[in-house]
């Protein structure tokens, strides 16, 4: 018997051991043959769906172009990790692994927690870091080399109340997720909102993955708002308009998204709803967005969110940035380098149409649009100039 | 390989984090689920004191651990009252509201945004900001952590916990302040988490709320069952075990999009498998003492003792409208077996808990050496030398027959924490003697031959003899044993019966309740007759036996 | 007032919900001790299967719910078939029983995830109509919660108080060795349970498609809440557990009327702790 048991208690070192091994095996680093470009992504959990669109947008770019001979004639790997929905301590493990087993220099992270606790290592070993999800103030600047092709939550929500004041609005109740990014936009917002005379009637937390928010909304409700602004992400915005509109509320619905998803849960109730996004839109207008939308249906049969465009264009960003460095020699697969490609001409072609630009805070400035919801898709109405 | 140091560094954590939990959850068997919170305490504290107040280390570890077990104290106050299942809710609460205040009291935690840039350890100049530096003070520090847990486990303390843990009112019948115990081992789990919570603030320099919720406590504890509860080498397995797996699982090549929903799902089914192949966990629960290591001297068990008359006075106790006793005078004398006898629901075990502080009296007072016992704990009057055994036995069925004398042994040193860290030889020694003691209580009653097996394994009259010698263990002056021959065989009653003889010539004060009306007339001097909680009669049990009216009761 | 009004009743509604899941977590519970994590993605799983039936196959709603009953029913039996007994006949103690229960918990979740995407279900339903008691607002969706948890408990109440499966179920709550003892098959009478608990379980499930949208990750706070009211109510109480459930939905409704939102589940704990600080044993003094 305790032979038995020692042999059990020896099964940890035996996998460390064996685990040693394997990873020897695998170890890549700073090799050619391939550019490694890692993501940490919510592959299982709660938001897993996040992951699901955003690895399939870069799945999908990442295929084209080693379809066209790669990049310097040299092909591209993702390697995709899991922070498992927003986990920090996966997301450092995950970061551990693209670095040690893989040799990752450029990693396409996303949320909040995973992206702020792998920041230093980041710096510490010269990792290109590229966000495509959502941005609040607490990402901006988190690290030496990190990149974001989506705007700023707090813009977008700004944008929102923008808008709200042109139709008159003076009551805002304001639904939000409790996290930084929901945070960051109220705080945002309420200063511009008092400034122009109006005054902020409900302010109401919704934890991010929450289905249940009537207490929420009963007290939205009973204050009476003349617009009620949604600053959440899917599903919940999802759920809130549709619960929203099935209590009888009739006031103008603003948020700051809206996507498929989000359009299967409100159902019709979703129709008429305001939202401030990054100017998406598959049209013949812009050709490669078309492109990249009928790419997208194809493969994945779905068509796809803003969340996948941003990270296929990633991977393009990164292509990109791969050409520009190498024509500087040395070593190049790193994020000191890569940075300077990047500012040497902060201007980059975007899947959303025309160009966008990298500001020097690292958010690229796109186009920033008001949509309407109408026939169950969000149809674009102009575009906002942030003030 | 910076990877595998990083996850030598998480399976320190962890294993901090586990051997903490089973200390609580294993040994003691309170089943508190906010164990995160306490890592996250510990974290949060560090964070504050390090950035804000820029302390070196390890002052905010040591602050953060203060702080800590505070909040462990403060979690442990109701779960005095309340255990079991019940626990779970308010350890629950305590871990909803300390990650709701992590998230909303901005100012001091930094709200949903957390706190970054926590500034790395720094040792005799030296930053440790990769993880080959840390490794080497998180394995020291998870080391320490161990000692300080195990010292807890292997001690007289702990094995005073998990008697805790099979039988609360036994072990408050053997002297033990479960009160304090408690208090004591919250502290203790909760510092040593929040130990592991500094740790990790330093390590990866970012800490928000959802590192430190219910998630992850369901996550330690799983390595503790699976590791297995109440021995700390398992929880260092489990650790390690449910750290490494999901790691080595990544290995596996499986089509990204559903990849890592697949590796969880073999992670889930692997846990299933291991735990079917050993159902106890990996690792059984150890023995604190054993028998080979006593020494030969056998103390005398029947040694002479001056007690003295235990009175109860005009006592009084109703259970709602129901009179359990009324007008109650008891006088038990040294040297003497009194039986107390009376049909079921006469109120004799009530007259039992009464005396020995289990149950407060509505009126009437309890009186030994002239000392009046109002309002004393059960445990406090068992070190005062009055102690009861109980009709259904409340053995500590998990631990050995040994264990269970041994724990009943008055005054010891090892019952204390500080004696235990501070003076561990004299505690050693201490537990040398009382093993002698213990084999030789077991010699006493003729069990020493199972004094390695545990108390779940006996026959049901070796159950009797066992609850017979842990009574005997406490050194108690006045011993009150509840029906303790009851369901014997007659031979074995004649075995046994010569052990009260030799205890009440000894000049100890002996009460027993009974049915077997031939043992009364063997063994008592005099018995008393309760009726609807009324003493109706009290003399030798043949003129009790002969009473017309007492027959017509309960005799025929 | 008008608040208050309609935070009372969402609270009942909500409540009705969580008296549902008490009542089926608790069954399950408080009959066989066995904690029941799983319970969390099987009530997943139950969703999805209406969910199946009513958007891929193209079932009325009722066959959806029915097939969501059936599913839930199965999954429980084979849960204690499969998983549970062996456990019990190696005399597993519960808390590795529970740990087991979480083993399934992850394995059933992340199947849902893998065969039917992370994408939230929606069924085509007609649009909740809106009744309007005054100042207060409630939707039929809401109106059926209620209504099922009447139906449900009616139907339980009779069914353990007027045939012989439920005397015995009631037996064995109360005392699993005398039950034994006098003859009942326990093992017959864990399945009996299991399936009956699950199937109950699954009608709250299909309510919460029909009002949400299903996801594969909705079990977590099911198990959660159907946990607490079984024992804030009283484990082994079936009325406790109904109690449980509406003092939770109530607590997080009417707790929040003049404090921020953020400490919802802050306000419905404190409550909990307090109650159970007056009374240890649960609001029906369940099982010790």
């Amino acid at each position: 018997m305790r032979k038995l048991l020692l042999a059990i208690a020896a099964l940890p070192l035996a996998l460390v051991l064996g685990f040693a091994a394997a990873v020897s095996a695998q170890s890549a680093a700073g090799d050619p043959k391939v550019y490694k470009i890692g993501a940490i992504l919510a592959m299982s959990g709660q938001a897993s769906w996040y992951g699901t669109v955003m690895s399939q947008g870069i799945k999908q770019a990442v295929d084209e172009i080693n379809a066209k001979g790669g990049v310097n004639g040299i092909p591209l790997e993702a390697v995709i990790d899991d922070h498992k929905s927003g986990n920090a301590q996966e997301g450092v493990s995950a970061m551990n692994r693209l670095l040690s087993i893989h040799g990752a220099k450029i990693v396409l992270t996303s949320f909040s927690a995973p992206t702020q606790a792998i920041a230093p290592l980041a710096d510490q070993n010269q990792v290109l870091l590229l966000n495509g999800g959502g941005v609040s103030n607490n990402l901006v600047g988190a690290s030496k080399y990190i990149f974001h092709n989506r705007s700023l939550a707090g813009d977008l929500g700004r944008a929102a109340a923008q808008h709200a004041q042109s139709l008159g609005a003076k009551r805002m109740a304001v639904l939000h997720w409790k996290n930084d990014a929901g945070d960051n936009i109220v705080r945002a917002v309420q200063p511009m909102w008092e400034k122009g005379g109006g005054s902020i009637v409900a302010v109401e937390a919704v934890p991010q993955g929450a289905t249940n928010m009537d207490t929420q909304i009963a007290k939205v409700r009973a204050s009476n708002p003349d617009i009620v602004a949604l600053w959440m992400f899917a599903p919940e915005v999802g759920i809130a308009v549709k619960r929203l509109r099935e209590l009888g509320m009739k006031q103008p619905l603003i948020g700051v998204e809206y996507t498929a998803n989000d359009a299967k849960i409100a159902g019709e109730h979703g129709e008429g709803y305001l939202f401030i996004n990054d100017y998406f839109q598959p049209s013949a207008e812009f050709p490669w967005s078309q492109q990249f939308a009928q790419g997208y249906e194809k493969r994945y049969g779905a068509k796809p969110e803003f969340y996948a465009a941003n990270y296929y264009e990633a991977v393009y960003v990164v292509a990109e940035l791969l050409k520009r460095a190498r024509s500087q020699g040395g070593d190049y697969v790193n994020g000191e380098a890569l940075k300077k490609a990047l500012y040497s001409n902060p201007k980059f072609d975007s899947v959303y149409g025309g160009q966008m630009v990298f500001q020097p805070n690292g958010v690229a400035f796109k186009r920033v649009g008001l949509f309407k919801v109408e026939g169950g898709q969000g149809k674009f109405q102009k575009y906002i100039e942030v003030k | 390989m910076d990877y595998i140091l990083h996850i030598l560094v998480m399976v320190a954590l962890f294993a901090i984090l586990a051997t903490s939990f089973n200390l609580l959850i294993g040994y003691s068997g309170l089943f508190a689920l906010s164990h995160a919170a306490f890592f996250g305490i510990g974290a949060y504290a560090t964070a504050i004191l390090a950035v804000k107040l820029g302390l070196p280390f390890p002052l905010p570890l040591l602050m953060g651990l203060a702080i800590t077990a505070l909040a462990g104290i403060v979690i442990a106050l109701p779960a005095l009252r309340i255990s079991g299942d019940y626990l779970v809710i308010v350890s629950l609460a305590l871990q909803v509201i300390v990650v709701a205040v992590m998230l909303n009291w901005t100012g001091l935690t930094g709200g949903t945004d957390g706190i970054r840039g926590i500034p790395r350890i720094e040792i005799f100049g030296a930053r440790l900001d990769t993880a080959a530096k840390f490794l080497p003070l998180a394995l020291i520090v998870a080391a320490l952590c161990y000692w300080v847990g195990w010292r807890v486990g292997a001690s007289p303390f702990g094995r005073a916990l998990k008697a805790m843990r099979e039988n609360e009112a036994a072990a408050q019948a053997v002297g033990k302040n479960i009160v304090a115990m408690k208090l004591a081992v919250f502290a203790i789990a909760a510092a040593l988490a929040s130990v592991a919570g500094s740790l990790y603030a330093q390590y990866v320099t970012f800490i928000s709320a959802d590192s430190f919720t219910l998630e992850l406590t369901i996550y330690v504890l799983a390595m503790v069952i699976l590791g297995g509860t109440g021995n700390l080498a398992g929880s260092l397995v489990g650790a390690a075990l449910l750290v490494v797996l999901p790691e080595l699982l990544k290995f596996v090549d499986l089509p990204p999009d559903i990849a890592d929903k697949l590796r969880q799902l073999f992670y889930g089914a692997l846990l299933i498998v291991m735990l079917r192949l050993r159902p106890q966990g990996l690792l059984p629960e150890s023995a604190s003492a054993h028998h080979y290591l006593a020494p030969p001297e056998r103390p005398q068990v029947d040694r002479p003792v001056a007690a003295a008359v235990l009175e109860g006075r005009g006592l009084e106790k109703r259970f709602g409208g129901i009179v359990a006793v009324s007008k109650l005078d008891l006088a038990l004398a040294p040297g003497r077996i009194t039986g107390l006898i009376g049909p079921n629901g006469a109120g004799k075990t009530t007259a039992f808990n009464l005396l020995t502080g289990f149950i407060e009296p509505d009126a009437g007072e309890v009186a030994y050496r002239g000392r009046r016992l109002k309002g004393l704990k059960p445990h406090r009057i068992v070190r005062l030398g009055i102690a009861r055994s109980f009709q259904d036995l409340k053995l500590f069925t998990r631990l050995t027959l040994l264990e269970n004398v041994l724990v009943a042994l008055p005054r010891q040193r090892g019952d204390h924490l500080a004696y235990v860290y501070f003076t561990p030889w004299a505690v050693a020694r201490e537990e040398r003697g009382n093993l002698g003691r213990a084999m030789a209580i077991l010699e006493f009653v003729g069990l020493q031959r199972r004094a390695a097996e545990p108390a779940a394994d006996l026959s049901y009259a070796e159950e009797k003899l066992l609850a017979m010698a842990r009574l005997v263990a406490t050194d108690a002056e006045v011993l009150l044993f509840d029906e303790p021959l009851s369901g014997l065989a007659p031979n074995t009653l004649r075995e046994v019966q010569p052990i009260f003889r030799r205890l009440a010539d000894s000049g100890r004060t002996l009460a027993i309740i009974e049915h077997n009306l031939d043992v009364i007339r063997e063994l008592c001097d005099t018995a008393v007759f309760l009726d609807e909680g009324r003493k109706l009669a009290q003399g030798t049990p043949e003129r009790l036996m002969r009473d017309p009216v007492l027959a017509e009761r309960y005799f025929k | 007032m008008d608040l208050v009004l309609q935070l009372l009743v969402n609270g009942l509604v909500n409540g009705s919900h969580y008296a549902l899941l008490g009542l089926s977590f608790g069954l399950i519970f408080g009959t066989t001790r066995i904690t029941h994590f799983a319970y969390g993605p099987l009530y997943a799983l139950s969703a999805y299967a209406c969910w199946w039936a009513v958007a891929k196959l193209g079932l009325p709603l009722i066959a959806g719910f029915a097939a969501g009953i059936a599913a839930g029913a199965a999954a429980g039996v084979l849960s204690y078939a499969l998983l549970y007994r062996p456990f019990e006949r190696a005399g597993s103690p519960p808390l590795v029983i529970l740990i087991a229960s979480l083993g399934l918990f992850i394995v059933v979740e992340n199947a849902i995830g893998i065969v039917f995407g992370t994408d939230t279900k929606v069924v085509p339903s007609p649009p909740a109509s809106l009744f309007l008691l005054g100042p207060t607002a409630v939707t039929s969706v809401q109106l059926a919660q209620v209504g099922a948890l009447a139906a449900i408990a009616l139907g339980l109440w009779l069914f353990l108080s007027r045939t012989r499966f439920g005397r015995a179920v009631r037996a064995q709550t109360d005392n699993p060795e005398m039950a034994t003892i006098v003859g009942i098959d326990t093992v017959r009478l864990s399945m009996l349970v299991f399936a009956l608990g699950s199937a109950i379980a699954a009608v709250p499930a299909c309510l919460i498609l029909v009002k949400d949208g299903a996801t594969a990750y909705m079990g977590f706070l099911a198990v959660f809440m159907g946990f607490v009211a079984v024992v804030v109510g009283g484990i082994g109480s079936l009325r406790g557990a109904v109690a449980g459930g509406y003092a939770l939905g109530l607590v997080e409704s009417l707790g929040l009327w003049k404090i921020p939102s953020e400490w919802q589940s802050t306000i419905a704990f404190v409550v909990l702790f307090l109650v159970l600080l007056f009374r240890p044993q649960g609001l029906f003094a369940g099982r010790q």
